[in-house]
């Protein structure tokens, strides 16, 4: 008979016995007339059928166990009994379930975590082909972040062998109009080839094709997933709509599916990147990614790149940006998609989950130490059971059913703490985790929990059945005796010690992190945070032809939004901190030559309305700031910051010294014509990127209103520009004001990345704050573990030794001997635990070492203050069994 | 079941359980003695694998009785088991005889 068809029988185990009763009783009664009509009487009948046909009871068991899985309903009623069993002792049941059920959820949610973003982040087929391409420059001492040029994405594709294909795409915001509200969006320009790089296949709709790729097509887009259930509600008729974006009309030709995020999540839209290769080398204004051929690998293709790049004069003859570009001496940084995508979040990850795990270890060393002392106290029963012929096999499966029943509930529970702690985890992750809005506890999260479960049964229920080896100890142990033996300790001695180490790693680590965030955020950042809105408008190109135009609006709105009640100056600039470069090129000072076979220096710009240091809360520290005036007057002037005047003007006043940007020349040989901004003030550093650079690039700030005109001088574009508003309310409150100020001047314009300055502040160091408060609550709950373990094992040992303490007493000793004996045995066995920890943190300080800002990975200031700390607890937990032991009447410490 | 093979040609396919057991009892010359409970477990485990049929009906004596039938498959099954037997017992017998 088939196991299911047993299985299934165990359900139908009533009606079966119920039928065969009657069929049974029928067959007796059949017998009975059969003796009756031989002659026999009725009683004489009745015990001839009981002899013919055997004992009823008997033959239903067997008949029943042909045909069901009797093992199972074994194993349900041992279920069935333990559960009895364990509710008849709540604080056991409890303290166990929660114990696990904590272990457990932390652990399943960190894998959740860790599977989607480290193990999975890229949902892409074959996604370990994929790998982001980008240059440096070996002259410029740049290692990588040029990206790519159009004129190497056709040198790539054409030639390369080791690639299949190539793409090259670009970042970019602009507003979508003519249905509905405006709004701004986030677009990603890339070449038709994207297709064949990422395998993805729209949900709706087609791709671009390659014709339209090609300058001067009709413009054409693809939805993302996320904006087509936002703004047009799932509608398919959206195929063909025609929409206005940044006011050019582009028609929508597909909806892309919900897992592609590619470059990341918010991408709103993707639209051809129309190149060609009549465009020459062209700029540094793309990225690139591309698919390995089968079988080759990074390095193959990095070789192969960089033979390529050798012969870009060649390829592009005449072409001044390739020639020029190919005299800073190009460096190939390629690397998987993964690694880009994930790279510095994946180790803080990896130690998160270590460190659920060993707070798993903590708990199953826990419920461990308790189950040993639940079958101590058991062992009478245990031998009993073993003297009437219960096999060892029968007495494992009694510790078996417990352990299972219990490891499941706190699975169980476990699970569902994990979905919440997910959620949580979801919303406050920082958002530079890739595919975070993804995470959820799915299917294999939830098997992990399960197998962790399994195994947490496995470990804690196997322990108490290798103790209960042989009979006669067992007998012997549960006799009455006043001292316990000595091997009996020892595990759970190891286990105490254990505990504590691995709280002390755990500890350790965090206090590392801690220290490392404190620092983080005592930085400071040059500018004011506190009670400043800061919000981007992007004015299309269609409304707004040149930079006058551009200028006015820009000063249209900061006039209306400074008139703001509750405003106190609002400015604006091409770029904010902590926004990344913005904007770069080599800069020169007047008067001042390069020694040959230098390149020049690199400096960020950024273009600036009147107030913008003020409104920032930037301190000047030479001179004065960018005025309203300037920027009326086309003022040629620039501000700069420490960091330029540290590597230009080392302890000199740069005030009255002139800079400009370099602009390339027209045609090989001539030396371009630049424009000379005069420094008027200097003012504080502020971060680019993150707030911790080690070699910060020089900053400059020049008004707007001389910024972006090729004709003039190479800057940022002030089409795009990000405001900041300080205010005396707080700031998120003035949103509703601003986007009236702003309809005001055109009402086809719209709010970009609204946010405090505070929350851009707050960004920066989001990752590092995930991670430690993590690790924190790792921590915390490694040493509640440890402490309860301690005391656990601790207060058993008193109970267990209480008579011969009640001797002790009785024979004059002090009580506080007595106590002073029982902490200096646990604390004995602390400082051993202790002192593996030190040796594991010390050993492992490596590993967390990339994590820390300020902070040396064996920092003794925090090494000690940990183990103070956890010495001084572990000893507390000591202490108070200790107390209970010299507080003992030794008349009824005998009498026990 | 071995005394349906034996009456296979007599004997429906039905078999009332009622007296089957002393059925064997009788047709193997009394050398065989089984108890008549023994047969449950068989007559389960066999309609389980779908080798009998059981259907509920009621005895002569109006009693509710459980009636089982030969399936197809269930003859399939007793005709290797014969011979199986059969070629069992024959080498048993040779064994015996050259023993």
């Amino acid at each position: 008979m088939s196991t299911l068809g047993r299985l299934w029988n165990v359900f139908r185990r009533t009606r079966i016995d119920d039928e065969l009763r009657q069929e049974i009783e029928t067959h007796l009664a059949l017998i009975e007339r059969d003796e009756q009509a031989q002659g026999s009487s009725a009683e004489q009948a009745r015990t001839d059928a009981r002899a013919r046909f055997g004992s009823p009871l008997a033959y239903r068991e067997r008949a029943l166990e042909a045909v069901m899985a009797t093992w199972l309903e074994h194993a349900g009623k041992e279920i069935i009994f333990a559960s009895r069993r364990l509710v008849r002792s709540p604080v056991f049941t409890i303290a166990v379930v929660l114990t696990l059920a904590l272990a457990i959820g932390a652990n399943a949610s960190i894998f959740a975590v860790v599977e989607r973003v480290v193990l999975n982040p890229l949902p892409y087929p074959d996604s370990d082909r994929a790998i982001a391409l980008d240059h440096g420059s070996q002259r410029l001492n740049i290692p990588a972040g040029f990206g790519l040029t159009p004129g190497l994405y056709y040198q790539y594709s054409e030639r390369s062998r080791t690639l299949e294909s190539v793409a090259i795409y670009q970042a970019d915001g602009a507003t979508l109009t003519g249905d509905g509200e405006p709004e701004r969006i986030r677009v990603t320009r890339a070449t038709p080839s994207l297709l064949s790089v990422m395998r993805v296949p729209p949900v709706l709709g087609r791709w671009f094709t390659d014709l339209e790729g090609v300058p001067g097509a009709p413009q054409v887009g693809v939805l993302s997933h996320g904006l087509w259930l936002r703004r047009y509600g799932h509608d398919s008729a959206i195929l063909g709509r025609v929409v206005l974006l940044g006011g050019i009309p582009i028609r929508i030709i597909g909806v892309m599916p919900p897992s592609f995020a590619f470059p990341d999540s918010r991408v709103d839209l993707w639209i051809p990147a129309q190149v060609s290769r009549a465009m020459g080398f062209g700029l540094w204004s793309y990225q690139g990614v591309a698919r390995l051929r089968e079988g080759a690998t990074i390095t193959d293709a990095r070789n192969e790149l960089t033979s390529l790049i050798a012969d870009v004069p060649r390829a592009f003859p005449g072409d001044v940006g390739a020639l020029g570009n190919a005299q800073t001496n190009l460096i190939v940084s390629a690397r998987t998609l993964k690694e880009a995508t994930v790279g510095g979040v994946e180790r803080a990850l990896w130690m998160l989950f270590a460190a659920v795990g060993l707070v798993l270890l903590i708990a199953c060393a826990n419920v461990t130490n308790l189950f040993l002392v639940r079958s101590e106290v058991r062992q009478r029963e245990v031998a009993i059971r073993g003297a009437l012929g219960a096999g060892r096999l029968g007495v494992a499966r009694l510790f078996l059913a417990e352990s299972v029943l219990l490891s499941m509930t706190g699975g169980v529970l476990g699970v569902a703490l994990a979905s919440g702690a997910v959620r949580v985890l979801v919303r406050f992750g920082p958002a530079n985790l890739p595919r975070l809005n993804e995470i959820r506890l799915d299917g294999v999260a939830v098997a992990y929990a399960v197998v962790l479960s399994t195994l947490a049964a496995l470990i804690f229920g196997a322990m108490p059945v290798r103790r209960s080896g042989s009979m006669a100890l067992a007998l012997h142990e549960s006799g009455r005796t006043s001292t316990a033996s000595r091997g009996r300790h020892r595990a759970r001695q190891v286990l105490m010690g254990a505990q504590v180490a691995l709280a002390l790693v755990l500890l350790i680590a965090s206090g590392l992190l801690v220290r490392s965030f404190q620092k983080l955020r005592a930085l400071d950042p040059g500018f004011d945070a506190r009670s400043a809105l800061t919000f981007s408008i992007g004015l299309p190109d269609r409304n707004y032809p040149n930079r006058e135009a551009a200028i006015a609006a820009h000063h249209a709105i900061l006039d209306g939004l400074n008139a703001l009640p509750g405003v106190r100056t609002a400015s604006a600039s091409t770029c904010l901190p902590l926004a990344g470069g913005c904007f770069g090129n080599t800069v020169q000072v007047r008067g001042r030559v390069l020694p040959p076979n230098t390149s020049p220096p690199v400096a960020l710009f950024r273009a600036v309305a009147g107030g913008y240091f003020e409104a920032m809360g930037m301190r000047i520290l030479r001179g004065r700031a960018i005025e309203r005036q300037d920027v009326e007057r086309h003022a040629p002037v620039v501000v700069v910051d420490q960091a330029f005047v540290g590597q230009f003007f080392p302890n000199q006043n740069p005030i009255g010294e002139h800079v400009a940007s370099n602009r390339p020349p027209r045609r090989l040989g001539e030396s371009p014509e630049l424009v000379w901004l005069e420094i008027v003030g200097v003012v504080s550093k502020t971060p680019i990127f993150t707030l911790v650079d080690p070699h910060p690039l020089p900053q400059l700030y020049m008004p707007m209103s001389i910024a972006s005109v090729p004709a003039s001088l190479l800057g940022p574009d002030v089409a795009v520009m990000s405001y900041v508003v300080r205010s005396t309310t707080p700031p998120t409150g003035l949103l509703p004001a601003v986007r009236r100020v702003v309809e005001r001047v055109d009402r086809t314009l719209a709010l970009a990345q609204a946010r405090s300055l505070q929350e851009i502040l707050d960004r920066s160091s989001a990752q590092m704050a995930f991670t430690t408060v993590l690790l924190a609550i790792a921590a915390t709950a490694a040493v509640l573990l440890g402490v309860v373990g301690i005391y656990g094992v601790m207060s058993y040992l008193v109970t267990q030794r209480t008579g011969e303490i009640g001797v002790r007493l009785a024979l004059g000793a002090e009580p506080r001997s007595v106590a002073r004996m029982i902490v200096r045995q646990g604390g004995l066995v602390a400082l051993v635990g202790i002192a593996v920890g030190l040796a594991g943190a010390f050993t492992g300080s490596r590993l967390i070492d990339s994590l820390l800002y300020g902070v040396n990975a064996r920092d003794p200031a925090i090494f000690t203050a940990t183990t103070v700390t956890l010495l001084g607890v572990a000893l507390i937990a000591c202490w108070l069994p200790a107390r209970r032991a010299a507080r003992l009447n030794p008349l009824d410490a005998l009498r026990l | 079941m071995r005394r349906q093979s034996i009456h296979r040609d007599r004997i429906t396919s039905v078999i009332r359980v009622g007296s089957s057991a002393q059925r064997i009892h009788q047709v193997t010359n009394e050398s065989l003695r089984i108890e008549e409970g023994s047969l449950y477990p068989a007559l389960l485990r066999m309609t389980g694998d779908k080798w009998l049929r059981a259907e509920w009906g009621t005895t002569d004596t109006g009693r509710k009785a459980r009636f089982y039938t030969i399936t197809p498959a269930g003859r399939r099954q007793l005709e290797e088991e014969e011979q199986r037997w059969g070629l069992l017992t024959e080498a048993v017998n040779r064994a015996l005889r050259f023993a």
